[in-house]
């Protein structure tokens, strides 16, 4: 049998003429959406241009399927050469050994990092080695509809906007067209699930933190932060300004992009979609909170499967990925910020065709603290992001919430250890 | 309970085991083979990913302090003490409706079965629809009668909305079940009860329920393996961001601490412990059935 497939192989390459040594076939999965294959695609092109003798195969799932999938393949023995990793997970990833070290490919080649951004690129960098690169990253700052504004005759977000000001925009934005009762325009529509989007923020802004620099204790119980969680509640449940989670998910979880909302806060991946709004809009800096400004950054790692049978070819296609070329590339998706200074400082990045001030983005990353990244986040930010959901629902006060938010966020802890 | 079917004997019996075998190899394999392997990665600690460490029984020793198991483990409890006998009485009362010669009366079968053969997925965006709490018909009706808008997914509803669902559900196949029974009950006995004065009530309570004491006792067994297993509508109504549920029960307990969390062998325990409690509850309803079931 074995002989027979080589045999098909032999006439396969002597046929084809041009290869004139072994083919090399790597497997590339990440999560994302359908436009984003045809870039990556034309990324694997470059790349395979290069290197011919190395195939790249891309596949992408949407986020839920993809760590599925990702947990299947691996556990079954065969995942995928090179694959995308969101920072936080990753720590988790590393320590169960499914990670390929990357030092001593970077000890080679230590201009790969050339100018790759120190924050983002920190969350990679653990004690035990680094497992991963900063593939795009993104920074959360405040969408808004300059239509709904003009309307309401409500100056538009600056530099010098506090939460207070944000909350009295949201107020006055907050519209009940037909007189029935409901509101149909909101003056915000944001998650409140995850940290990333706004509780993140604002936590950081009032000189809290969600969790201990060494991610042993979960904080966002304690003081400083006790302010943040009275203004968002206060904010969530008085004003009515802001949308439910029921509002949102009959939205199709984003109020902003049906224009129902008419502030968001979100990162660049929302770009693309929202470049096509029949509406002008634009973006502005997180509003400065009592302790300043702050906002979170996120990043989307590319990393390598420590079972590959090619570390070398697939250390040669994240070195691409990493490249002056390939991010430029990856760029012109729009869904995320170059994690090369000189390609996001490039007009291929602040004159790309998707609409909007990127240098809004870019700037943010001055003041922003890098999402927590550690061992058990999953199981951390469900413990937290759950009960959160009910006080965001009215359905429990917030000072109660923390109270079995930090000892279950401990325990999650606890049991990732 | 008397021999049922027939005994075979010499080459026939031969045949009845070569026969039987695929059935029989599919279960020593994957259902004796499965629970063999459960128990087994139960002892140990294992993400599925790194080489798996022996732990003794110290993923059982940890489960009374377990916050995420013992919530699931309480409103599992609940969901089957209201769900096991809702399900039983409104199917029986469904059956001996529908066990009468009526015009339709197999439309009428069918309206109330078609639950069972339906997607749960689909179903369940259905009633996330009725129960939703701005937009929901439900609360479209209570407003329009000058009620306060319920929230029915809300904390202090969910589990009991989520019952109602799986009950209406369920109702279908306890009628079916109910249905077989009531059929084999002979008409005389009825007739007998007539020519003493029983009117239909007391029909129902001193020929119906006993007569039908097998047929309950086994449907009182599947319905408490269903609550225990309970997992679709109970999702789709109560997901939160992330996978989570409002409402954990215990298999989606068992499912996030396993796939979501690499805690297998943590996640075995509780499987264990499942089985084990569903096994207990079947044991105390086979002695019921024996004292009183078998009576009539």
């Amino acid at each position: 049998m074995k002989a027979l497939l080589s045999a098909t192989a032999f006439t396969a390459l002597a046929l084809s003429g041009t290869a004139s040594f072994a083919e090399t076939n790597l497997t590339y999965m990440m999560w994302g959406d359908p436009p984003e294959i045809a870039v990556w695609e034309a990324i694997v092109d470059e790349f395979e241009a290069a290197n011919p003798d190395i195939k790249v195969k891309v596949e992408v799932s949407d986020w839920d399927s993809y760590w599925d999938k990702l947990r299947v393949t691996t556990v079954g023995g065969n995942p995928p050469d090179v694959f995308a990793m969101d920072a936080p997970l990753y720590p988790d990833w590393q320590s169960r050994g499914s990670l390929l070290d990357l030092s001593p490919y970077l000890a080679k080649a230590p201009e790969t990092l050339d100018g790759v951004y120190p924050g983002p690129l920190a969350a990679y960098q653990l004690s035990a080695g680094t497992f991963g690169l900063p593939r795009d990253f993104q920074t959360i700052v405040l969408f808004y509809n300059k239509a709904m504004f003009d309307a309401a005759g409500v100056a538009y977000p600056d530099e010098s906007w506090t939460l207070d000001d944000l909350r009295a925009a949201a107020k006055k934005l907050t519209i009940d067209k037909d007189g029935d009762g409901r509101t149909d325009q909101w003056g915000l529509g944001t998650e409140l699930w995850d940290m990333e989007p706004m509780w993140g923020p604002v936590v950081y802004s009032y000189g809290g933190a969600p969790i201990s620099e060494d991610f042993k204790k979960t904080t966002l119980g304690d003081a400083p932060a006790a302010e943040a969680w009275k203004f968002l509640a206060d904010f969530r449940l008085n004003d009515g300004s802001v949308m439910s989670q029921e509002d949102l998910e009959s939205y199709g979880n984003d109020g902003f992009l049906a224009g129902v909302a008419a502030m968001t806060f979100s990162g660049h991946w929302v770009v693309p979609a929202y470049s096509d709004l029949g509406f002008e809009w634009d973006v502005a800096p997180f509003p400065k909170g009592p302790a300043g400004r702050a906002t979170l950054v996120n990043s989307a790692g590319i990393v390598v499967s420590a079972s590959t049978p090619n570390p070398d070819a697939a250390w040669k296609f994240v070195q691409f990925v990493i490249s002056e070329k390939g991010q430029s590339k990856l760029t012109e998706l729009g869904f995320a910020i170059p994690v090369i200074d000189k390609v996001a400082n490039s007009p291929v990045f602040l004159e790309q065709k998707a609409r909007g001030n990127h240098q809004v983005f870019l700037d943010a990353l001055a003041y922003a603290h890098t999402k927590p990244s550690f061992r058990g986040y999953e199981e951390w930010s469900a413990a937290v992001g759950d009960t959160l959901a009910l006080v965001w629902n009215g359905e429990m006060s917030i000072e109660d919430a923390l109270a079995e938010i930090v000892p279950n966020a401990d325990a999650a802890l606890a049991n990732n250890q | 309970m008397s021999q049922i079917g027939v005994s075979p004997r010499g080459a026939e019996r031969f045949w009845v085991i070569v026969l039987l075998l695929p059935t029989l190899l599919g279960l020593a394999l994957g259902a004796f083979g499965s629970i063999a392997a459960t128990i087994g990665i139960s002892l140990y600690q294992w993400d599925l990913l790194s080489p798996a460490k022996w732990v003794g029984f110290d993923n059982y020793l940890a489960l009374p302090e377990n916050r995420n198991f013992l919530k699931a483990l309480g409103n599992t409890a609940l969901f089957s003490a209201i769900y096991v006998p809702a399900t039983l009485s409104i199917s029986l009362i469904v059956a001996v409706l529908l066990n009468q010669r009526l015009r339709g009366v197999s439309l009428f079968r069918l309206i109330y079965f078609i639950p069972v053969v339906t997607s749960p997925t689909a179903v369940g965006l259905v009633w996330t629809w009725i129960y939703s709490k701005d937009k929901g018909v439900l609360n479209a009706i209570i407003t329009g009668f000058g009620g306060d808008p319920v929230h029915w997914l809300g904390s202090d509803m969910a589990l009991y909305s989520v019952v109602i669902v799986n009950v209406w559900g369920a109702i279908g196949e306890g009628m079916i079940i109910f249905l077989g029974g009531l059929q084999a009950i002979p008409r005389d006995v009825y007739e007998a009860a007539t020519i003493d004065g029983a009117n239909r009530f007391q029909q129902f309570l001193a020929v119906t329920v006993p007569m039908l004491l097998p047929s309950i006792f086994f449907q009182a067994v599947l319905s408490t393996i269903h609550a225990f297993q309970a997992f679709d509508y109970v999702y789709i109504l109560t997901q939160t961001g992330n996978g989570g549920s409002s409402v954990p029960m215990l298999v989606f307990n068992i499912y996030r601490e396993g796939f979501n969390y690499f805690r297998m062998g943590n996640a075995s325990a509780q499987s264990v412990v499942l089985a084990v409690i569903v096994l207990g509850l079947t044991l105390v309803y086979s002695r019921l059935n024996k004292r009183w079931g078998q009576q009539g």
